[in-house]
């Protein structure tokens, strides 16, 4: 009994530690600026909300704009990422091309700092005029996701029996009918659960985008950035932002539990 | 050859007569090439961006220059400057710091509450659901959300803890702001050791510890001689994952110290060097010291970790 109530104990605490902050955001975009600079206890929780954070949000700062920068940043970098890796894994998957050097090689630009990449590209991209433009930023994703989901991809290959390839070839499919009609309705679900990892990598990615991009391809989390300011710190509509810019990697998160390690781990561990 | 010799494949159903030269497709589709035409693509983001932003850091480390006219060669100057330089050399031992007190915290917390959460009970799917969210989140919105509930006069944190009477705490201080950043880091990444070291935990062979159980075995013991060996390579997974992504932690400070209170780490210093400062050839030679950092780590690691994702047999 003891036993019990201490494991309900520690449970309840870790998942107050991690709701908690999470909740936070929500209940601050819902709060007037008075609520939010409040000593009073309870006010913490109990307060009138207002829409007042959300209002300010899309009238004075370009919200939606960011948004949907980041949003087809975001596509788009998959998209391309998706198509490479797919090839390339298979390769890797069925082959071993390379003898695993390759893919060690592939896997290790991921290992790069950002820093690394960052400056000559800047420099690169300001004489191409590619700064603060969506195909600027669209390809630095796709180098900073390309590694990480070939991986992922290799792993859901292997997990293809090659005997089901070797029926379908002694039926007299071709390499590609092979790969287009027996191999790909298999890794269907490996695709979709790497593709969600990259769209959010790509979401979630901040320095880069706060390096690459001013105005016109400017992505959600630098603008929720730039309310923490020198002078002043905006609060409310920071909360507001950051409470519509986390929802899609929250439901995503939710959805996904299955392959959230397998995903960060590259798939060396299947949780 | 082995296995690819015992089927049918496409240029010997086609194969090329002596009189045609065999059409770009056919070479690409043949059993000898397909493998390298699908990895093409691969191939060419890897030479554009490893190796031309490699080439362009190194030769960078080797110049003086400020983003305006020409660079000029000056040798090894830059590294040796590293040597010298009082605020790199304490940016990469904090960064150390940081990685260390991370690293084992996480993996404290994280067998832990494997151990606990490793059986059945009522609501573990809604446990797991709720504990992986920090996972995903942006990093840089969490940083700004720890700004703000760590705030010292209306932070929601020492607020709570002066109402159950522990009083308010200097988060940001030049003294403690490195481990908030610290703790920041954790309560992100937690979840991340927790369930790698579960999925373990739950694929160990459970008559081990039966036996063990038989024998009288101390559970003390049985942690320490069974199911810690058992979870080193996943440890080790967990040791090298987090080393790689902790070297350049940016995101934290961002929306937390930007560097100040003694907080600069690897990253930033050398973001600022090269993008505030201007200063593009030692920023590039701080950035190449990074690499080799990195490198040297995951050297130490290479073979376990190709093998626990299973690259090497």
């Amino acid at each position: 009994m003891l036993r019990k109530a201490l494991f309900w104990l520690v449970t309840v605490i870790v998942l107050l530690t991690v709701i908690g902050p999470l909740l936070w955001i929500y209940l601050t975009a819902f709060k007037s600026a008075n609520d939010i600079f409040t000593t009073e206890l309870k006010k913490l929780i109990v307060f009138a909300p207002t829409l007042d954070n959300f209002n300010r949000l899309f009238t004075d700062y370009p919200f939606w704009f960011n948004l949907g920068n980041t949003a087809i940043i975001s596509v788009v970098s998959t998209a391309v990422v998706m198509i490479v890796s797919l090839l390339a894994a298979y390769s890797f998957a069925r082959w071993n091309t390379g003898g695993g050097h390759l893919l060690f090689v592939t896997i290790s630009t991921r290992m790069f700092p950002g820093v690394v990449a960052a400056l000559p590209f800047f420099i690169m991209f300001r004489t191409l005029g590619l700064i603060d433009t969506h195909a600027g930023i669209i390809l630095l994703y796709v180098y900073f996701n390309t590694s990480f989901a070939t991986f992922l991809m290799y792993g859901f290959f292997r997990d293809v029996p090659v005997e089901l390839e070797q029926a379908a070839m002694i039926d007299g499919y071709g390499r590609m009918e092979v790969f287009t009609k027996v191999v790909f309705p298999l890794i269907r679900p490996g695709l979709a659960v790497t593709s969600v990892f990259c769209f959010i990598w790509s979401w979630n990615e901040f320095f880069y985008a706060f390096l690459f991009t001013r105005h016109a391809a400017r992505t959600v989390t630098v603008l929720i950035s730039s309310f923490w300011g020198s002078i002043e710190v905006q609060y409310g509509p920071m909360a507001a932002g950051a409470a519509i810019a986390i929802l899609p990697t929250l439901i995503a998160a939710w959805f996904m539990q299955r392959y959230i390690i397998r995903g960060l781990t590259f798939g060396a561990v299947k949780g | 050859m082995g296995r690819e010799t015992k089927y049918k494949t496409t240029s010997e159903t086609q194969p090329f007569t002596a009189s045609r030269k065999p059409s770009i497709r056919e070479v690409l589709t043949s059993e000898r090439y397909f493998k390298w035409t699908l990895l093409i693509p691969l191939l060419l983001i890897l030479l554009i961006f490893m190796l031309y932003p490699l080439f362009y850091c190194i030769y960078y480390s080797f110049h003086e220059w400020g983003m305006q006219g020409k660079p000029i060669f000056i040798g090894l100057k830059n590294y040796k400057e590293m040597l010298y330089d009082r605020a790199f050399l304490e940016a990469l031992g904090r960064t150390l710091e940081v990685m260390v007190i991370c690293i084992a915290v996480e993996l404290l917390i994280g067998l832990g509450l494997a151990m606990l959460w490793n059986r059945e009970f009522k609501g573990q799917n809604i446990v797991r659901g709720f504990s992986l969210l920090p996972l995903l989140v942006a990093p840089l919105v969490l940083s700004l959300l720890w700004n703000f509930l760590l705030e010292y006069d209306f932070g929601a944190v020492n607020q709570i803890l002066t109402a159950i009477g522990l009083g308010k705490v200097y988060w940001w201080s030049p003294k403690f702001a490195l481990y908030t950043i610290c703790l920041i880091t954790i309560w992100q990444w937690f979840p991340f050791s927790v369930f790698v070291l579960l999925a373990g935990l739950r694929s160990l062979p459970r008559d081990v510890f039966e036996a063990a159980k038989v024998d009288g075995a101390p559970g003390l013991y049985t942690f320490r001689r069974l199911t810690l060996p058992m979870l080193s390579p996943l440890i080790m997974i967990i040791v090298v994952l987090r080393a790689m992504w902790l070297i350049r932690l940016f995101d934290p400070l961002y929306g937390t110290t930007r560097g100040g209170v003694r907080t600069e780490l690897l990253d930033w210093k050398v973001y600022r060097t090269a993008f505030v400062v201007f200063d593009v050839g030692y920023g590039s030679a701080m950035a190449i010291f990074s690499l080799f950092f990195t490198i040297a780590i995951c050297a130490i690691m290479y073979r376990q970790l190709m093998k626990a994702l299973g690259v090497l047999k």
